[in-house]
């Protein structure tokens, strides 16, 4: 038995260099889903700021309308969908795969953590913003300097759980024939017709990036938590 | 008298189809410490919100530095409030930074003041109200007391023209509004320019140069201290006056009323001579503020 599975993991892992495919694979999903992170928070911030600042004070009525359709259609239609529509139609002069994938990803993932950030801008009280624009602040410096701040520290677990998400999300990119961490264990597979191997160990290896990710998140809910610390960050 | 510093002209503000304030019209002059009361719902918070442009006026003008404010554009506007203090009922102090940042925030931001020069300045104002040891604390390890002086420190830090109090004292547990109240007189006394919506009556009394009674969006009266205080006015002030016990603290209040029950019975001049002791010498002189009708002639 024991000979057994040393044969098969020779076979998957060992033989003609084929750990390479899972290793190039981390790679892509790890670039794809870190990239699409940065790109869904910037996205996510936008509308989220310009949600927030419409529905509280009545700015940005033309943006805030573009935003709800966005969210509409993102949060309405399936993440295979908008890939192969992003891959075959709208950037189909781009060759970058991986640059197809993050940007297919980021703005899904932007709807998503958009709602999440809103729902943070929204539990702060208006007299936050009363207070920053008493000082002397413009409504942005406001924004940035004393509510998001604590937006993003209320809504944490929320928002790493959607990155969370968004990183199992990429094993999809198989699709656009993007060979990720997937899609490397699922050539394996079809080189070696060993099924058990490949599929659990990519398994185990999302797993150990989810905890990874976890654990950092919170780390940083811990740290923002115990110190009370800016987050953006005004240099004291 | 001295120049005026805000003109306040037929200042009208709306929300939807309720209309707060119906036009107000006043001078707001360099040095003055303008105290507003009147009942809730009268436009006195939103009055005093207007003048900072918080609350942006449907209708009026109100005149600061020789610009009509309330037409000017954003950027005027946000150097306006930045030459305004205001201090909120619930403090608005920003949670996530310490006493030492809340006050340095603006002035680093909007004046482009160095980091060493409004440490400094926000040490040496913190000292000035007692607080100089929680400049490294989060707000939420202090008392509201200590919140509240941290708030009208952060406001002092701009180096306001005018300081705008709403209710400072309205959110404090009560053995805390004397620290409060204490920090806002040492500024009037310094001459700062001030206007302060409060139930303090007292303070009122003691400090202000001038009272605006608000009643239904309007300037109802408005007058010296002595000429709102010290008269028996008919209408709705006076009702708002009689209820709110002018110039007797609640303790005070009681041992008068107690001391005016036990006079009806039948009580020997000994027993009463020793409850009044037993009660702490509660004065039976009315300081001139309380209701004159509640006097008996006794003696």
């Amino acid at each position: 038995m024991w000979q057994g599975l040393i044969d098969d993991f020779t076979q998957c892992f060992v033989a003609n260099g084929r750990w390479g495919y899972l290793l190039r694979g981390l790679g892509v999903t790890m670039e794809v889903a870190l990239s699409a992170i940065a790109v869904g928070l910037l996205v996510g911030f936008l509308v989220a700021v310009i949600r927030s600042s419409h529905d509280r004070y009545g700015y940005f009525r033309i943006l805030n309308f573009v935003a709800k359709v966005y969210l509409t259609v993102i949060r309405g239609t399936p993440m295979v969908v908008q890939l192969l529509i992003t891959y075959y139609i709208i950037l189909k002069s781009i060759d970058s795969k991986v640059l197809i994938a993050i940007l297919a990803f980021g703005i899904n993932s932007g709807a998503y953590q958009a709602e999440i950030i809103r729902a943070g801008i929204e539990s702060i009280d208006p007299g936050q913003m009363e207070a920053g624009r008493a000082l002397g602040l413009s409504y942005w410096r406001t924004m940035i300097r004393i509510i998001l701040p604590q937006a993003i520290r209320n809504v944490l677990p929320a928002l790493g759980n959607e990155f969370i998400v968004l990183l199992k999300d990429t094993s999809i990119v198989g699709y656009i024939a993007l060979i990720d961490l997937a899609k490397g264990g699922d050539i394996i597979r079809s080189q070696t017709y060993s099924v058990y191997l490949p599929y659990l160990t990519v398994a185990a290896v999302y797993l150990v990036l989810v905890m990874t990710l976890t654990w950092l998140l919170g780390k940083l809910e811990r740290y923002l938590r115990n110190t009370g610390a800016d987050v953006v960050g005004n240099g004291s | 008298m001295s120049e005026t510093l805000l003109s306040i002209k037929g200042l009208k503000k709306s929300f939807g189809k309720l209309e707060v304030l119906k036009g107000l019209t006043t001078d707001i002059r360099k040095g003055e410490v303008v105290v507003m009361i009147g009942p809730s719902g009268g436009g006195k918070s939103t009055f005093l919100r207007c003048m900072n442009l918080l609350e942006q006026p449907t209708e009026g003008s109100i005149v600061f530095d020789g610009i009509d404010i309330v037409s000017a554009d954003e950027a005027v506007k946000n150097r306006v409030r930045s030459e305004m203090g205001m201090v909120f009922q619930h403090f608005n102090l920003f949670p996530h930074l310490t006493v030492l940042d809340n006050i340095r925030l603006a002035p680093r931001l909007v004046r482009g003041h160095s980091h060493y020069a409004t440490a400094r300045q926000a040490l040496e104002l913190l000292d000035r109200v007692g607080l100089a040891d929680k400049a490294k604390a989060y707000p939420q390890q202090l008392s509201g007391g200590q919140k509240q002086r941290v708030a009208i420190v952060r406001s002092l830090a701009m180096e306001p023209k005018v300081m705008l109090f709403d209710e400072p004292t309205s959110a404090l547990d009560p053995e805390m509004v004397g620290e409060v109240l204490d920090v806002m007189k040492d500024l009037a006394k310094n001459g700062m320019t001030m206007v302060a919506v409060t139930h303090e009556m007292r303070f009122a009394r003691d400090v202000a140069s001038r009272v605006l009674f608000l009643e239904g969006g309007r300037i109802a009266a408005e007058g010296t201290p002595a000429e709102i205080f010290d008269r028996k006015h008919d209408g709705r002030l006076g009702e708002f006056l009689g209820k709110v016990h002018v110039g007797m603290g609640f303790r005070d209040k009681v041992k008068s009323e107690l001391l005016d029950i036990l006079e009806d019975r039948e009580v020997s001049e000994e027993e009463l001579a020793r409850l009044k002791e037993l009660l702490g010498g509660a004065s039976r002189q009315s300081d001139g503020f309380s209701n004159p009708t509640k006097r008996r002639t006794t003696q």
